[in-house]
């Protein structure tokens, strides 16, 4: 067991000059490590509809969704287009997740024809919330706000994940709440699923309707706090040690390990959810 | 910070305060689950070997859930330190 590496004299050289380079800029930045301002601010614009109404937006959410709906779709057509008996690499690799989302699926659901509509929703919520979750582990460009105005920072920061905006989550999550209950409703019909929640007996109708309500609340706060969280953790620590090597290494924990967890949690317990209706 | 009245001294001392107490007893709860998920899936892998892959990725995920609670207090640490 264990993993061995192989490095040719390329290689070494290679990563030595690299890693001096990285010490030499590491050094040389260290002095002008701005402060850290902003810090948990989010750049929140207000559209004004009426004179009391007004909308808060965030700007970053909505450019940083689309941007990675954008990708998605690309990649989808990408992979409708080139679809072989052998598959390539890139096909290799979409159908391993998929297929390990489609397992996990047929395992929990009871009916057949279920499988599929609730396939497509996990799918679709892992594979957007894993990519928007990976964009928070590498560096680019943020903007927050400070005393003065808006200040951008380059690379300071990793991009705005919008799962790291509760809205976001809390959309997903209310939206599997509200689907969970359509499928019950289609599948028990509406006077038995109706009457699911006055059992076991009808003093119980209280702690059943908030058992249902609690549901998306932990389901969106646990993937909020962790992104979130994770984000200003790293910002913080970073700045301590002035953006050397430390970041990099916290980057990835957060990013990449956690990151990916956090979207397979998020997926497995929407189809947890349903699945708990259905029966 | 220096010239501060009493009243937003003791404020900023109160935030800074609360928010250590909620992170510090709030991380008490996801450690023990923690062990206790950790010691239980040392036990299985124990056991069976064979089975460590599927047993090491059920531990993570589970993980992943306990944690929640102490990211709860994360976010109270967090908005008593930057929003309130």
């Amino acid at each position: 067991m264990g993993i061995k590496l192989n490095l040719s004299r390329k290689d070494k050289i290679f990563f030595i000059v690299f890693l001096i380079i990285y010490i030499v800029v590491a050094v040389l930045n260290y002095k002008h490590v701005g402060k850290l301002e902003g810090v948990g601010q989010r750049w929140i614009i207000g559209i004004g509809i009426s004179e009391n109404i007004t909308l808060r937006l965030n700007p970053l959410t909505v450019i940083m969704s689309w941007a990675i709906m954008v990708f998605l779709m690309l990649s989808a057509v990408k992979f409708k287009k080139n679809l072989r008996i052998i598959p390539s690499r890139f096909q290799a690799f979409f159908e391993y997740i998929l297929s390990f989302i489609y397992e996990i699926v047929e395992d929990s659901i009871p009916r057949k024809e279920l499988v599929k509509p609730v396939f497509y929703i996990s799918a679709t919520l892992f594979l957007f919330i894993v990519i928007s979750n990976i964009l928070g582990g590498f560096p680019g460009i943020q903007v927050v706000p400070t005393d003065e105005g808006i200040k951008i920072s380059l690379f300071q920061d990793t991009w705005f994940s919008p799962t790291a905006d509760i809205n976001t989550n809390a959309t997903y999550a209310v939206m599997v709440l509200i689907l969970s209950h359509a499928f019950a409703i289609k599948v028990k019909g509406f006077w038995r699923w109706f009457k699911s929640f006055f059992e076991p007996n009808p003093l119980m109708f209280p702690m059943n309707v908030i058992g249902e309500l609690a549901k998306p609340i932990s389901h969106s706060l646990r993937l909020f706090g962790n992104i979130a969280g994770g984000g200003i953790l790293v910002l913080i620590l970073s700045y301590m040690t002035k953006y050397i090597f430390i970041p990099v290494i916290l980057w990835g924990f957060f990013g990449l390990f956690v990151g990916v967890i956090q979207a397979l949690v998020f997926s497995m317990l929407a189809i947890a959810y349903i699945s708990a209706q259905i029966e | 910070m220096e010239n501060m009245d009493l009243a937003h001294a003791i404020v900023q001392a109160a935030k800074f305060l609360g928010a250590g107490i909620a992170m510090g007893f709030g991380a008490i709860g996801p450690a023990i689950g923690e062990g206790h998920i950790g010691a239980y899936a040392m036990d299985a892998i124990a056991r069976q070997p064979e089975m460590s892959g599927s047993i090491v990725t059920r531990m993570l995920l589970a993980m992943a859930v306990t944690e929640s609670t102490g990211l709860y207090s994360l976010l109270i640490a967090f908005i008593l330190l930057f929003i309130v």
